[in-house]
C-alpha cells in the first residue's frame, strides 16, 4: 500500500549493439525512460572515474541527442498490404521478438514475398475493375434491351452521333420546355423517379454546341460498348459470359494467393511483430544521447525489478554495456521519479479512480487506501441493501471474470456491491423490502434525525484524518509553512477542532462563549495570514512574496475567509450520505405504493422488479457519483495534490492485460510516447 | 403545429439579437476610419461586436482576420436560431444556411484551383461542414477539383457535382456553378416540406430573390460570358415570383442587351440598368437593396412566420457583407461619401 520507490538506471551501450539492447529494454517493460541529455548534463550526474568507465567519460563532451529518425514507411506500407491480402490479424506475441535477428535482412525476405503476391493482387484487381466496367455497359445496355438495333452500328455511326444521357428530373423538363431550340432528337428511355435517362442524336458536326447544352444541364453520359455488332440483348449475353470467366479466373488466383498465405503466414505475423518492435525502439531512441562509439540512456526502474534488467541485460551483452544502479532518495531536486501505485489485489481498481484526480507526486502518501476504504464507506451507507448490493456484486465479479476491458470498472463494482450488502444487513433491507430481514443497527426511515446526525458525524471523521493526511504529507515534504500554518496544516486542524466545539456549545444551549475560546480562535486565524512571514522566521529564511506583499495579504485574509466558510459547508456536505439512505428507503416506498395499488399478484411483482432495476440503475450512478464528489471535493482537495508522473515504461506487449479503464483513451495516447522526466 | 408555439421563442430570440445591429452612427463612425486597425477598434470598443473580437488586438489585425472573426459570429449567431427549431423547419434552415457554405466551398475550390490552398489559413472557411454533411478533413487532402469533387462524396452536394467526374468537365466554372444550382434545388426541395403557409412565403420569397439573380446572370452571361441563349436559360434559377419560365426564356433570347434591358423594364426591374455607364458596378448593391426592403416589407407583413428568421439572416448577411466593403473601400482609400455608395444599408 505504498508507492514503489524506484531507481534511476544508466545504461552505456556500444552503437552497433544499440538496437539489440532497446529490443530487450522494451521487451522486459520495466524502464521509464527520461531524456539522457538533461541527465547528464544535470550537476549531480557523476560516472566513477574507474578502468571500465573510462571510454564512456572520454565521449561526454561530445555527446549529441539522436537525430536520423528512419522512417518506415515504406516497411509499413508492404507489411500492411500483404496483411490485407492475406486477411490477418496479426498479434505481437513475444516469442517472435526474443529471437536474434536483424531486421534489415528479414525485411529483405519479406519483401521478396510481397513483390511475388503483389503482382498476383494486382491481376485480380485489375481482372476486378473489368468486371466493374462490364457491369456497367450491362447496366447502361439494358435501357435499350427492348429495341432491337446492331449496338455497333449505333455507337460507331459516321455522321451522327448517339448517346446514351442520365439527366435529373428538374433539368429534364428545362430541356423539354425548351426543346424547339436544342439541335439533337432527343428520346426518353426510362423515367428513375429522381432522374431520367434520354437517348440523343445528333449531327456530328454539331456534337459540340450540344455537348455545351447538355454540359448545362449536368448530364452524365452512359458509356456504351462499342465493339459489339449485335442486339443489345445478346451483347449483355456475351458481357455476362466474359464476367463468368473473369471471376473463374480470379478464384484460381485466389488459390494461389491462399497457398502463400499457409507458407507466409507467420513470416509475417513476424515482421509485423518486429516492425512495431524497430518504431518503438526509434520512438525510445529520441531520449538517447549519442557519442562516437557509445550511447547513454536513464530511465527510472522499480526497486523490485530493477535487479532482473541487469542480469537480463549483463547475461546478453556482458562487457558491452555499463549499468549504473543509482538511489532516487539523494538526487536533485529537477529529477522528478514517475510513480508506480503498489496495493493490494483487492484495492487496485480504486487506483484508476484516484488517478482521475491526479497521480500522486513520488514522495507523496499514496491516498488509495484510505481513499478505496472512505469510498466504500458512503457507498454502502448511502446504498444500503442486501439484495440490490448482490446484484451489483454479481455484475461486477461477472464484468471482471468475463470483459477483460471493464475488468477495472468490475472490480470497483464488486466491492461497491460487497459494502452495499453489508449496510443493508445494518440497515435490515433486502431489495428494498424493509420487512425481509432485521435491522442490526437502525433502519433510516424510523430515525431521520439520527441517520443525519450519524451522516455529518461520519463526514468530520473522514475531515479530521483528511487534516492527518495533509499535515503528513507536508511534514514528508518538509514543507514547514503549509505543516504548522496552512489551513490543511495544524492551524488549519485546530481551527476546525475549535470551530466545531463552538458550534457544539452553541447547539447544546451553552449561552455565551468563553472569551478564551474566542481569542484562541481569533489568534489562529492570525497565524494563518502571517503564515510566510512567520515560517521565514521559523526557519531563518527571508520572506519571499510572489508578487507584492500587499497582493499575499489581500489573498490570504480572503484565503482564511473561505477556510472558515468551507470548514462548515465542506462538514454539511456530508449530511447527503444521510439523505440518499433516506432517499433509498423512500424510492422503493414509492414503488411499493404503486404495486400495492396494481392490486393483481404479476403486476404488482412486475412493478417491483421494475422499481429495483430502476433504483439500482438510477440511484446507484447517483450515489456513485456524490460519493466520488465527496472524495474530490471534501477531502482530495484537503491533502491530495496528484501532481505527480505515472510510471510509464517502454513496452510493447501490454504487461497486465486488462488494465485499461475508463481512462482508456488518455492512457494510451500517453502510452507512445517516451516519458520525460523534467 | 401552432404558429405561435412554434415562432414565438425564437422571434423573442430575433428581437433580442437584432438589438446587436448596427445603427446608422456606427455606419457613419466606420466610414470616417482610415485603417483596418481603426476600424478594428472602432468595432471593438464601440459596437456590439466587441464581444466577439475581444480576444484581438486590434492593432496588429489584418483584413483576413477581421473577416474571419465577422464570419465566426455570424456562424455563432445562426447556430442560436437553429437551437429553436426541430425536423422540417430545422432542415430548412440548415438548408438556408447552406448558402454561407457553398460561398466557403467555392473559395475553397478556387484556392485549390490556384494551387494557392497552403497559403489560406483554415480559419478563413468557418461554414464548411456546418450544415451540411462535407467533411472538411477530407476536403483539405484535395489537391485537385477532382479530389473535391470526390471528397464532397457523402454530402448533400455530390449527386449534382458528381456527373463533372467524365474527364472533361472538371473546370471551376462547372463546378461553381453546379454548387449554387444545387442550393436553389436544396431550398425548394426542403421548403416543401414546411407547413402551407410559410410554403407560400418562402416560395414567394425565393422567387425574389431568384427573379433578380436571373436577370443577372442572364445580363452577365449575355454581356461577358457570350454563352448561347440555351445555356444561359438551362444556368438559370427554376423559381421566379415576377419572371415565370416563359419569361425567362423570352429573355434568355432577346437579341441584344437593348432588348434585354427593355424587356426587363417591361417587368418592372428597370432600376438595375439605370445609370448605364455604372449599372455593372451597382447592380449587386441595387439587386441586395431592392431585397433588403422587400424581406423587410415581407417580414412585418407576415410576422408569426418562418421569415422572420430568414429575415434576420439575410440582413446578418447584409451587415456582414457592408462591413467587409468599408473594409474594401477603407483598403483603396475611399472617401466616406463615396465608399457610402457601396452598402447595401443606405447611410
Amino acid at each position: 500500500m505504498a508507492i514503489e520507490k524506484m531507481k534511476l538506471m544508466g545504461i552505456i551501450g556500444n552503437i552497433s549493439k544499440m538496437n539489440k539492447i532497446l529490443r530487450l529494454i522494451i521487451l522486459n517493460g520495466s524502464l521509464h525512460v527520461i531524456n539522457s541529455l538533461n541527465r547528464i548534463s544535470s550537476e549531480d550526474f557523476v560516472l566513477p572515474p574507474s578502468e571500465e568507465n573510462i571510454k564512456a567519460l572520454e565521449e561526454i563532451p561530445y555527446l549529441k541527442p539522436y537525430t536520423s529518425r528512419l522512417d518506415f514507411s515504406r516497411e509499413e506500407e508492404i507489411i500492411k498490404n500483404l496483411i490485407g491480402i492475406f486477411n490477418l490479424r496479426p498479434e505481437i506475441k513475444r516469442e517472435y521478438l526474443g529471437q536474434d535477428y536483424e531486421f534489415d535482412d528479414f525485411m529483405k525476405q519479406i519483401f521478396n514475398v510481397y513483390s511475388t503476391v503483389h503482382s498476383i493482387a494486382e491481376s485480380i484487381e485489375d481482372r476486378k475493375k473489368s468486371i466493374e466496367q462490364k457491369r456497367i455497359y450491362i447496366e447502361n445496355l439494358r435501357y435499350l434491351e427492348k429495341y432491337k438495333v446492331n449496338i455497333g452500328k449505333l455507337v460507331n455511326m459516321k455522321l451522327l452521333s448517339f448517346k446514351l444521357i442520365r439527366l435529373s428530373k428538374e433539368n429534364y423538363s428545362k430541356l423539354k420546355k425548351n426543346y424547339e431550340n436544342i439541335p439533337a432528337v432527343v428520346l426518353k428511355i426510362a423515367d428513375e423517379g429522381k432522374n431520367v435517362v434520354v437517348a440523343s442524336i445528333t449531327p456530328k458536326s454539331l456534337e459540340e454546341t450540344v455537348e455545351r447544352i447538355f454540359s448545362s444541364l449536368n448530364f452524365t453520359e452512359l458509356p456504351l460498348p462499342e465493339n459489339f455488332n449485335c442486339s443489345p440483348k445478346v451483347a449483355i449475353k456475351e458481357l455476362e459470359e466474359s464476367i463468368a470467366e473473369d471471376k473463374k479466373f480470379i478464384d484460381s488466383m485466389q488459390k494461389s494467393i491462399e497457398n502463400y498465405k499457409n507458407n507466409y503466414a507467420i513470416e509475417i505475423e513476424k515482421a509485423y511483430a518486429r516492425l512495431e518492435m524497430e518504431k518503438k525502439v526509434e520512438e525510445v531512441k529520441t531520449s538517447l544521447a549519442i557519442g562516437k562509439k557509445l550511447f547513454f540512456m536513464f530511465g527510472f526502474v522499480p526497486e523490485s525489478s530493477a535487479e532482473q534488467l541487469k542480469s537480463e541485460l549483463k547475461a546478453t551483452f556482458g562487457e558491452d554495456v555499463i549499468i549504473i544502479l543509482e538511489d532516487v532518495d539523494k538526487k536533485s531536486p529537477g529529477l522528478t521519479p514517475p510513480t508506480k501505485l503498489r496495493n493490494i489485489a483487492i484495492l487496485r481498481p480504486f487506483e484508476e479512480m484516484v488517478k482521475m484526480y491526479g497521480v500522486p507526486a513520488y514522495n507523496e502518501k499514496d491516498p488509495t487506501a484510505f481513499f478505496a476504504l472512505s469510498y466504500l464507506l458512503l457507498f454502502g451507507a448511502m446504498f444500503g441493501d442486501l439484495g440490490q448490493g448482490l446484484v451489483l456484486f454479481t455484475a461486477g465479479i461477472l464484468l471482471r471474470l468475463f470483459k477483460k476491458s471493464m475488468a477495472v470498472f468490475g472490480g470497483i463494482l464488486a466491492s461497491l456491491g460487497l459494502s452495499s450488502m453489508i449496510f443493508g444487513v445494518l440497515y435490515g433491507s433486502f431489495f428494498g423490502s424493509e420487512e425481509v430481514i432485521p435491522a442490526l443497527l437502525v433502519r433510516p426511515m424510523a430515525d431521520i434525525n439520527l441517520i443525519l446526525a450519524g451522516a455529518v458525524g461520519l463526514g468530520i471523521i473522514l475531515i479530521i484524518l483528511g487534516f492527518l493526511y495533509s499535515i503528513l504529507n507536508s511534514y514528508i515534504e518538509k514543507n514547514l509553512e503549509e505543516a504548522l500554518f496552512g489551513r490543511n496544516g495544524i492551524a488549519g486542524f485546530v481551527f476546525y477542532i475549535l470551530l466545531l466545539y463552538m458550534v457544539y456549545g452553541f447547539a447544546a444551549g451553552k449561552s455565551g462563549l468563553p472569551p478564551a475560546l474566542l481569542s484562541s480562535t481569533a489568534a489562529i486565524i492570525v497565524l494563518m495570514v502571517f503564515k510566510k512571514p512567520l515560517s521565514g522566521r521559523l526557519t531563518g529564511t527571508k520572506v519571499l512574496y510572489h508578487d507584492s506583499p500587499m497582493d499575499y495579504y489581500i489573498e490570504e485574509g480572503f484565503g482564511v475567509l473561505e477556510t472558515v466558510l468551507s470548514a462548515m459547508s465542506n462538514t454539511i456536505s456530508f449530511i447527503r450520505v444521510g439523505a440518499f439512505a433516506l432517499n433509498h428507503a423512500g424510492l422503493y416506498i414509492a414503488f411499493a405504493t404503486m404495486a400495492e395499488m396494481t392490486n393483481s399478484g404479476m403486476g404488482s411483482l412486475l412493478l417491483l422488479v421494475i422499481g429495483n432495476i430502476i433504483i439500482i440503475c438510477l440511484e446507484g450512478l447517483i450515489v456513485f457519483i456524490q460519493a466520488l464528489r465527496l472524495e474530490y471535493y471534501e477531502l482530495f482537495s484537503k491533502y491530495f495534490r496528484g501532481d505527480g508522473i505515472e510510471y510509464e515504461p517502454v513496452r510493447i506487449i501490454k504487461a497486465i492485460p486488462g488494465s485499461i479503464s475508463f481512462r482508456q483513451k488518455h492512457s494510451s495516447k500517453r502510452n507512445t510516447s517516451v516519458n520525460y522526466a523534467f | 403545429m401552432d404558429r405561435v408555439a412554434r415562432f414565438a421563442a425564437v422571434n423573442t430570440k430575433i428581437k433580442a439579437m437584432e438589438r446587436d445591429f448596427l445603427n446608422s452612427e456606427h455606419y457613419i463612425e466606420m466610414l470616417r476610419q482610415r485603417s483596418i486597425q481603426d476600424l478594428a477598434a472602432y468595432l471593438k470598443e464601440n459596437t456590439p461586436y466587441s464581444k466577439f473580437l475581444n480576444d484581438i488586438n486590434p492593432e496588429t489585425i489584418n483584413r483576413t482576420t477581421l473577416e474571419e472573426v465577422l464570419k465566426r459570429n455570424m456562424v455563432n449567431n445562426l447556430d442560436k436560431l437553429l437551437y429553436f427549431f426541430h425536423d422540417n423547419y430545422r432542415d430548412f434552415l440548415k438548408a438556408l444556411f447552406l448558402k454561407y457554405e457553398i460561398a466557403d466551398l467555392k473559395n475553397f475550390a478556387r484556392d485549390i484551383y490556384n494551387n494557392s490552398k497552403s497559403e489560406v489559413a483554415v480559419d478563413s472557411y468557418s461554414f464548411i461542414g456546418k450544415y451540411s454533411k462535407v467533411s472538411f478533413d477530407k476536403l483539405q487532402k484535395a489537391s485537385s477539383l477532382r479530389d473535391f469533387i470526390l471528397a464532397l462524396e457523402g454530402s448533400e452536394f455530390y449527386e449534382y457535382v458528381k456527373p463533372l467526374l467524365d474527364g472533361k468537365r472538371e473546370n471551376l466554372f462547372r463546378l461553381e456553378m453546379s454548387l449554387d444550382s444545387s442550393y436553389f434545388s436544396i431550398i425548394k426541395k426542403s421548403s416543401e416540406k414546411l407547413d402551407k403557409s410559410d410554403r407560400a412565403i418562402i416560395e414567394k420569397w425565393e422567387g425574389m430573390v431568384s427573379d433578380l439573380y436571373n436577370l443577372q446572370w442572364i445580363y452577365r452571361g449575355k454581356k461577358f460570358y457570350m454563352l448561347s441563349p440555351e445555356e444561359l436559360l438551362n444556368y438559370t434559377i427554376d423559381m421566379g415570383e415576377r419572371i415565370n419560365f416563359s419569361r425567362r426564356r423570352e429573355l434568355c433570347y432577346s437579341k441584344n442587351l437593348e432588348e434585354l434591358k427593355s424587356k426587363a423594364d417591361q417587368l418592372g426591374f428597370g432600376f438595375l440598368f439605370k445609370k448605364d455607364e455604372t449599372s455593372d458596378i451597382f447592380m449587386e448593391r441595387r439587386i441586395n437593396r431592392f431585397l433588403f426592403h422587400k424581406l423587410r416589407a415581407l417580414s412585418r407583413r407576415y410576422p408569426m412566420s418562418i421569415i422572420q428568421s430568414v429575415a434576420y439572416t439575410w440582413f446578418l448577411d447584409f451587415e456582414v457583407r457592408d462591413i467587409f466593403s468599408i473594409v474594401e473601400c477603407i483598403r483603396y482609400n475611399l472617401s466616406p461619401e463615396e465608399a457610402g455608395k457601396f452598402l447595401i444599408r443606405a447611410v
